[in-house]
């Protein structure tokens, strides 16, 4: 019954994907109500997009523009995996590394990412480590918080299995917390990879020299609606893949949290 | 046949263990003492919330007595580890591993040698008839399989005594009759040393050579009954022993001192 109910939804979502798309045909048509100044005609973002895969904008293709902003995102969500997750596990093992950081991450949590845009242009200027900053600063809090919530909600009654079957503390830790806390950290890497994508192109928005971002604000500039739509539309793209990768990770690194009861 | 004088293989002395401070917190268990010889199956039965998992949490080296002390061979049997072993009512499965993983998790912790490792996954396998969810992970399992996976856990540790808190407490009537059974037949064949706590009392007329009652709570020892050893009634499966006479009268007996604790409560 769910499968077949699954593959109907899909079925709809693909025809829903095409009515918005010929709805947009129609109202941008030559003689349409909507101008092409305002919003493009699904051909046009074609063609433009075609176009820009062989044909340097503002510097570079579109494949070297999503190649700086896919290298910038995947550069700076590492690191903020790199600190935030030995970090955020520490903080829910011991408790006084807890006491020491968590206050300062506290103050840190409700600043906008963004808004480390301005102190890092004074640190780094407008290259590429001041954005790989800002997005390992809108990274690290997912990261962190979710393996510290992962960590802490592991089951102590599997920390006193361990116990008894001869653990150590350390072994404990690895082979019984971390497992088990697996899933939880995927979460929270996808959470952290969503937030560095969006996180990064409102950084290339603002202080930049290559990039998705960078290109649709140009685009706007010269009032090149199409350029902007193609940008717009590689942005969300990209961000649905990397999504999706995220939960692909969880089946190959997790299997055991997505199994049914069989018997 | 037993010494009463034998040094016991298991020996909880004068347990009294606080939650919170002493004086303010909650006395859960009150001067408890336990103990087991060896091949000796003991029960210790009592109403919901007597102690009953506190005297195993500690007798397991997993909480410290407030006041008290816990032998082995009549030493001090320090933190917990393999020579005890523990089956939890909740099973306390890894999920992240498999089925022969979490039989082999103890024996690696434990430096056991690999082909021995292999031999003895394989046998609990066998033994608890788990053959064919080998390579499932817990969470494809019923409560059943789940616990005979946690069973398997500890007896591949070939552990000197077995500490079970209300393992069958979490299981359907069937199941639980069919692994009462096991169990039976497994001590019986194996002569472990087990200290099995649970609230039925038939399961500890069936299971047990001695049963310990408890009061409620702060539980102390109320009676201890010595049930006959290796007879033949016992060896069947549990609706047979259940109608033989010194089953009921010790199933009486003891029942009505657990009565006495419910209703006083
Ligand atoms: N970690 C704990 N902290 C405080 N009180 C506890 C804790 N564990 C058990 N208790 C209390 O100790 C008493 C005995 O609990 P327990 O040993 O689990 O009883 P039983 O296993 O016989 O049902 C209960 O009143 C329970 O609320
Ligand atoms: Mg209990």
């Amino acid at each position: 019954m769910r499968r077949i109910a699954n593959g109907n939804l899909v079925l709809v979502s693909a025809a829903a994907c095409v009515v918005w798309i010929a709805v947009w045909a129609w109202i941008t048509r030559s003689g349409g109500p909507v101008s092409s100044l305002f919003l493009p005609s699904p051909g046009d973002v074609v063609e433009r997009f075609g176009r820009m895969w062989v044909k340097p904008y503002i510097g570079s293709t579109l494949l070297g523009h999503v190649f700086s902003s896919l290298s910038i995102v995947l550069a700076g969500w590492a690191l903020g995996g790199i600190v935030g997750v030995p970090l955020g596990v520490a903080m829910a093992w011991w408790p006084r590394v807890k006491w020491l950081v968590f206050p300062i991450f506290q103050l840190i949590r409700p600043v906008p990412p963004l808004a480390w845009i301005p102190l890092t242009l004074v640190w780094m200027g407008i290259g590429e480590p001041a954005r790989i900053f800002v997005v390992f600063i809108a990274a690290l809090v997912p990261w962190l918080m979710n393996s510290m919530q992962a960590v802490g909600s592991v089951d102590p009654l599997l920390i006193d299995a361990g116990r008894t079957l001869g653990a150590s503390d350390g072994k404990i830790l690895t082979r019984i917390v971390c497992r088990t806390a697996l899933p939880t950290l995927i979460a929270g890497a996808r959470i952290a990879l969503g937030n560095a994508w969006t996180t990064l192109v409102a950084a290339e928005l603002l202080a930049a020299t290559a990039g998705l971002g960078y290109v649709a604000l140009n685009a706007s500039r010269m009032l090149d609606t199409d350029v902007l739509v193609v940008a717009m539309l590689l942005i969300g793209l990209l961000g649905v893949l990397l999504s999706l990768l995220m939960k692909l990770a969880t089946h190959v690194l997790a299997p055991w949290s997505l199994s049914q009861q069989k018997g | 046949m037993l010494e009463p004088s034998a040094t016991p293989k298991l020996e909880l002395r004068n347990i009294t263990k606080w939650y919170g401070p002493e004086g303010t917190g909650v006395l859960a268990v009150d001067d408890c003492s336990v103990s087991v010889q060896k091949g000796e199956f003991v029960c210790v039965v009592g109403p919901s919330g007597c102690g009953k998992s506190t005297l195993m949490t500690v007798g397991a080296g997993l909480e410290e007595a407030t006041h008290g002390e816990i032998l082995i061979d009549g030493k001090p049997a320090g933190k917990p580890g393999p020579r005890r072993s523990v089956v939890f009512q909740k099973f306390a499965l890894f999920p992240s591993e498999t089925v022969a993983q979490n039989i082999k998790f103890g024996l690696q912790m434990t430096n056991v040698p690999r082909d021995e490792q292999e031999r003895r996954v394989q046998q609990q396998l066998e033994i608890m008839g788990l053959t064919q969810f080998r390579d499932s992970y817990p969470s494809q399992l019923s409560g059943g399989m789940q616990q005979r996976v946690a069973i398997a856990r500890a007896l591949a540790m070939q552990p000197e005594i077995l500490l079970m808190d209300e393992p069958f407490g979490a299981l359907d009537a069937q199941t639980r009759t069919i692994l009462q059974e096991e169990v039976q037949r497994l001590s019986h064949q194996m002569h472990y040393t087990v200290l099995f706590i649970t609230h039925s009392v038939e399961e500890a007329v069936y299971l047990s050579d001695r049963v310990i009652v408890m009061s409620r709570r702060p539980g102390r020892i109320k009676k201890e009954i010595q049930l006959p050893r290796d007879v033949a009634w016992k060896r069947g499966d549990i609706e047979q022993a259940a109608e033989h006479p010194e089953f009921i009268e010790a199933r009486r007996e003891i029942w009505a001192l657990v009565r006495e604790e419910i209703m006083a409560a």
